[in-house]
Parts: structure tokens; sequence; C-alpha cells
């Protein structure tokens, strides 16, 4: 019941915490209009260049756009708590870390799934591209998908924050990574073979890869192992998230890397 | 105090040591000693006072003993638990306080602050409504618990963060110069709340720089100075170690330089410590038995305008003074 509690209401509780500056003076510039401008821009330079469809573009850059909010939230749920100092007193509790650190990336999977959303919703009108309504619900469960894989990458990058305080930081550098390899503006067929590799091991890649598919009349059947393996990856950077988080809490306690902010 | 049950708190030849390294290219490394063998005991119910200067170890012998560090040698449990090897175990049965002003999610209410915390510490939800208000009544916020913490005044975030310690009803608690920056209504307030913990049976470890705060509420006191325990004893044991001399105060306008030093080195002087207090800076001497240092000590003043000249009993903060600057 207690983990139950911590899991659900302490996330919740922690993201208003966390990010109550997140009012529509940030939010709709930062993670609304900011996405669309990308969107527009790549789908204009593929127009231009006479690559790729609109269609490509809008989905390719929304769901890369989930990154920001997933990645960077979860990094500073550690991040934040550490330079507000709050971070201390949560780590002094009896809490299990499970629930409270997956609790947490709950809220930040909703608002990356959102801003993805929003951005194929609003790319398809300006861009009038056209993707069947059948399509949609499957679309926004494998985005869904995508934003947990993105936020499993957040929480690896949050842990680092226990012991390196600057670890936010690597999160503009990761962003660019993912939008170069996870075949947001270039498939992956047309990267050289190491890139498209390791964009295989990241997040997003196989969950743009599923929702493209699905917007042009594709079957679940069909995408099915895209979002199977998307999930996986998900899974497993949490999994590594959380089993950094422990490593690197048992080193800021040997190596007083918290007193530091 | 001899202690007849199993100590609340017990640390044993307590040692910690910070390594730091500077430079990129040209690395230089530090190895600092911040506590070099720390031992005591605290019995159930005691108030037990840590005093010292800044960079003492204080608050780091304290983030040992709460889990948030570990020593890097020596031994501390609390009310039995090892607090390397049961960390879980004492997380649940202390509170934790810091002094200033961060520790708080200054975006949520008070109230909200509370009720995080006591998801995080397991308060059955049946019991949180309860307990909640009955802290916010302990702490004087009630009424107030609804603003967002941003807006509070230092004394009314200290005050939250003693509640929010409290939450979980601990055995043990641990404030750490909680009184720090708050104005002397609100300190005031805030010892009468410490002294309310002690009546209620709670074990609980102070630092302070306040010397009639550790007076007042101390039933015992370790001074600590560059890492070790200099003196332990009751406040008025303490103050026995210098309570055989006198304390000699000189009001002046404008110490020169190298006096105090020079003062120091008079016979019958134990110690010289400047206290600016207002427009006048006064040279406090500490003297032993029966000596007559008021002569020699006005000859190292030189042509230094002298105001009152006077002599008292020691206080705490003599025996204090006199310990961490020997």
């Amino acid at each position: 019941m207690t983990s139950a509690r911590i899991f659900f209401i302490g996330g919740l509780m922690s993201y208003r915490a966390l990010f109550g500056w997140m009012n529509p003076w940030i939010f709709v510039p930062s993670l609304l209009v900011s996405p669309v401008c990308q969107i527009l821009l790549f789908a204009y330079i593929g127009r231009s260049a006479g690559v790729g469809t609109d269609e490509f573009y809008v989905i390719g850059n929304a769901l890369n756009y989930a990154a920001i909010p997933c990645m960077f939230a979860m990094t500073f749920t550690i991040g934040g708590e550490r330079f507000g100092q709050t971070l201390g007193l949560v780590l002094a509790t009896p809490a299990r870390r499970i629930p409270l650190f997956l609790g947490r990336s709950m809220p930040v999977i909703a608002n990356g799934w959102f801003v993805a959303m929003f951005g194929v919703v609003v790319g398809s009108l300006l861009l009038d591209v056209d993707i069947p309504a059948s399509a949609w619900p499957l679309m926004a469960l494998v985005v869904a998908v995508g934003s947990l894989a993105s936020t499993g990458l957040g929480l690896v990058m949050g842990a680092i924050n226990l012991v390196y305080r600057d670890g936010a930081t690597m999160g503009n550098v990761l962003f660019l990574v993912l939008l170069i390899f996870t075949g947001t503006n270039v498939a992956l067929d047309d990267l050289p073979d190491w890139m498209a590799a390791v964009g295989r091991c990241l997040p997003l890649t196989h969950a743009i890869e599923a929702t493209r598919m699905l917007a042009d009349g594709a079957t679940w059947g069909a995408v099915r192992g895209l979002v199977g393996t998307e999930l996986v990856i998900g899974l497993v950077y949490l999994a590594v998230g959380l089993g950094a988080i422990r490593l690197f809490e048992r080193l800021s306690r040997t190596g007083a890397t918290l007193d530091r902010i | 105090m001899p202690l007849t049950e199993r100590p609340a708190v017990e640390a044993r030849d307590l040692r910690r040591t910070f390594r730091t390294k500077q430079g990129v290219l040209r690395p230089t490394r530090k190895t600092v000693e911040a506590v070099k063998g720390v031992s005591f005991e605290i019995a159930p119910g005691e108030l037990f006072g840590l005093l010292g200067p800044n960079g003492a170890g204080k608050t780091t012998t304290i983030k040992m003993l709460i889990t948030l560090l570990i020593p890097t040698s020596g031994s501390a449990s609390v009310l039995g638990h090892d607090v390397v090897a049961d960390v879980r175990e004492v997380r649940r049965r202390i509170g934790y306080v810091f002094g200033g002003d961060r520790g708080l999610y200054e975006r949520l209410s008070g109230l909200d602050n509370l009720r995080y915390f006591s998801e995080l510490y397991g308060v059955p939800p049946r019991e949180q409504k309860a307990r909640i208000g009955s802290l916010l009544e302990l702490v004087g916020l009630t009424g107030r618990e609804g603003e967002r913490v941003e807006g509070y005044s230092r004394g009314m975030r200290q005050r939250l963060h003693i509640a929010r310690g409290l939450l979980h009803d601990p055995d043990v608690f641990f404030l750490d110069e909680p009184s720090i920056g708050i104005d002397p209504v609100g300190a005031r307030e805030l010892r009468a709340t410490i002294a309310g913990l002690r009546e209620q049976g709670k074990t609980v470890l102070l630092t302070t720089h306040y010397m009639f705060e550790a007076d007042e509420l101390c039933d015992r006191i370790a001074v600590i100075r560059s890492g070790e325990i200099v003196a332990e004893g009751t406040p008025g044991e303490l103050k026995g170690l210098v309570s055989a001399g006198r304390v000699l105060e000189v009001e002046t306008y404008g110490v020169a330089d190298g006096v105090v030093e020079t003062s120091r080195t008079l016979g019958g002087v134990r110690s010289v410590v400047v206290e600016d207090r207002g427009q006048v800076q006064v040279l406090v001497v500490s003297c032993e038995p029966g000596a007559e240092v008021t002569q020699a000590v006005l000859g190292q003043l030189g042509d230094t305008r002298v105001g009152r000249v006077s002599h008292r009993d020691p206080t705490l903060e003599d025996a204090y003074v006199e310990l961490v600057t020997r």
C-alpha cells in the first residue's frame, strides 16, 4: 500500500513540486510551438530538396520532440531536487526507491505523449497530411511507448545527477543524438550501418518507424514487433536507470557528492 | 551522564575523510579529515548538544548518523541499528532538520510539503490529516498551511521543517543549526518547540552556534574542534572548566593588529577573543584563578581608546571559546 501510494500520489505530488514553475507562458512556446517549428523546418527542407514526404517529417519530428520533456523532466526530478536541497531529505526517508522514482516518471510520460501527439496533429493540419482516422488510436499507443522509452533514458541521466551536478547538460547532446540516429529526418536505411546500429539501441527509433507504418495504413500485426522492441528498450533503460540510482546513491554516500549543488 | 540503558545514539571512533580534486590538466588532489575519531553516546530522551565552530565536523557527524554519509571508519548506531548496515531501519526512526532557507518545495503549500513527506515516511492515510493538523498546531502554522512556501518567512520555513521532521513520530531527532538566521522572537518559539520535544521523550541531537540556546536546552554538550571532541559534559560542567577563573572585558574603539596575539602570551591569560558590540569592540580575556592581568592587558592596548573595563563570572560561551581556541 505504501509503495503504491508513493508511486501514484507521491509521483504526482513530486511532479507538482518540481514543475510548479511550468505555467502556460513557458509550456506553450517551449513544448508546443517549438516542436511545430522543428516539424516545419525539416518538412520544408525536405520539400525543397525533394526528399521524403511531409508525413515522414511530421511523425519523425513530433515523436523526436517527446524526448525534450521526457529526458529533461526526468533528469530534473533528481537534478532539481539536488539544486533545491530537498534531495538529501528525500533520500533520508525509508521510501523504496523503485516506486519513488518510477512514480515520478508517470506524469513525465504523459507530458511527452501529449507533446508528441500535439505535434503530429498540428503538423498534419498545417502540412495537409492525410492520416486515416482508424490509425490514430494505435498511433497514440505507440507514441506512449516511445515516451516511456525516452523517459527511461531520462532516468539514466537523472541518476548521473546523483554524482555529477551538471548531468543535465548532457541532455542537449543526447537530444541531437536522437535527432540524428533515430531516423527522425533521415531513414535508418540511408544512414551508415554503424549509425543505424546505434539508432536501433536508442529509444524512439522503433516507435517512429511503427507510427509511420500505421499512418500509411499498416495493421497492428505489422508493427507489433517494432512496438515490442521499443517497449523492451524502454524497460531496459528504466532498469538501467534504477540500477544506476542504486549504485550512484551509494557512491554519493561514500563520495559526499550531494553536498555539491 | 552514566548510561544505564542502551543508548539511543552511539558513535564509536567515527572518522570521515573527504577527497577533492581540482583542475583537469594538472589536477591537484586534497584530502581533508573532517571528523577524526568522534565517540559519544546519547541516552534515550536526552537532549544532546554538539557545539563547534564552522568546519569543525558537526554536520558531517550528523550526516553519518542519518545515513547520508558512510563513515570512512568507525561505527555508529541509532536505537541499536547500524547506520551503514541497517539503513532503512535507521531512516524509519529518525527525523532530520537542518537550518536555512532551502530544503522545501517552494511551489507547494506548506500542507502539501507535509503531505508529500507523509507519503515518503509511510504515514497511514487515515492518520495523515490528524497528524499534520496537530503538527501545524505545534509549530504555530495553523491557518497558513494553504499558502505556497515561497511566501513563508525564514522562521515559518524553519517551523515547517520541524513539522516535516516529526511527521512519522521519530524516536530520535537530529537538528542541525535549526535557529540559524531566525529573528529573536522566532528563535524563542523554536526553542520552546525543541524543549517540547524533550518533554515528549524524544531523543534530540542539536547543533547550534548560540551558547545561550545550548545552555537553556541541552542536558549534555560535546564541543567539537577540528573534527575532534575536546570536551563533553553538562552545561554546568563545561562552565566549570573555566569557572575557577574570571573574565575581563575591555571596551575599545578599534583594537590594533597583534593585540590579541600578544595578550594571549601574558601570564595568567587563558584565552583572548574580540567581540563586536555595536560601535565598540570588546576584548574578552579569560584569566587563571587569582591572576591580575588588567594592567598588563591595558598596557598592550597602548594608545587605543578604551571604554568600560569590567570583570564577570565565566559563561558557557567563555568555556566554548576557550575550548575551541586552545
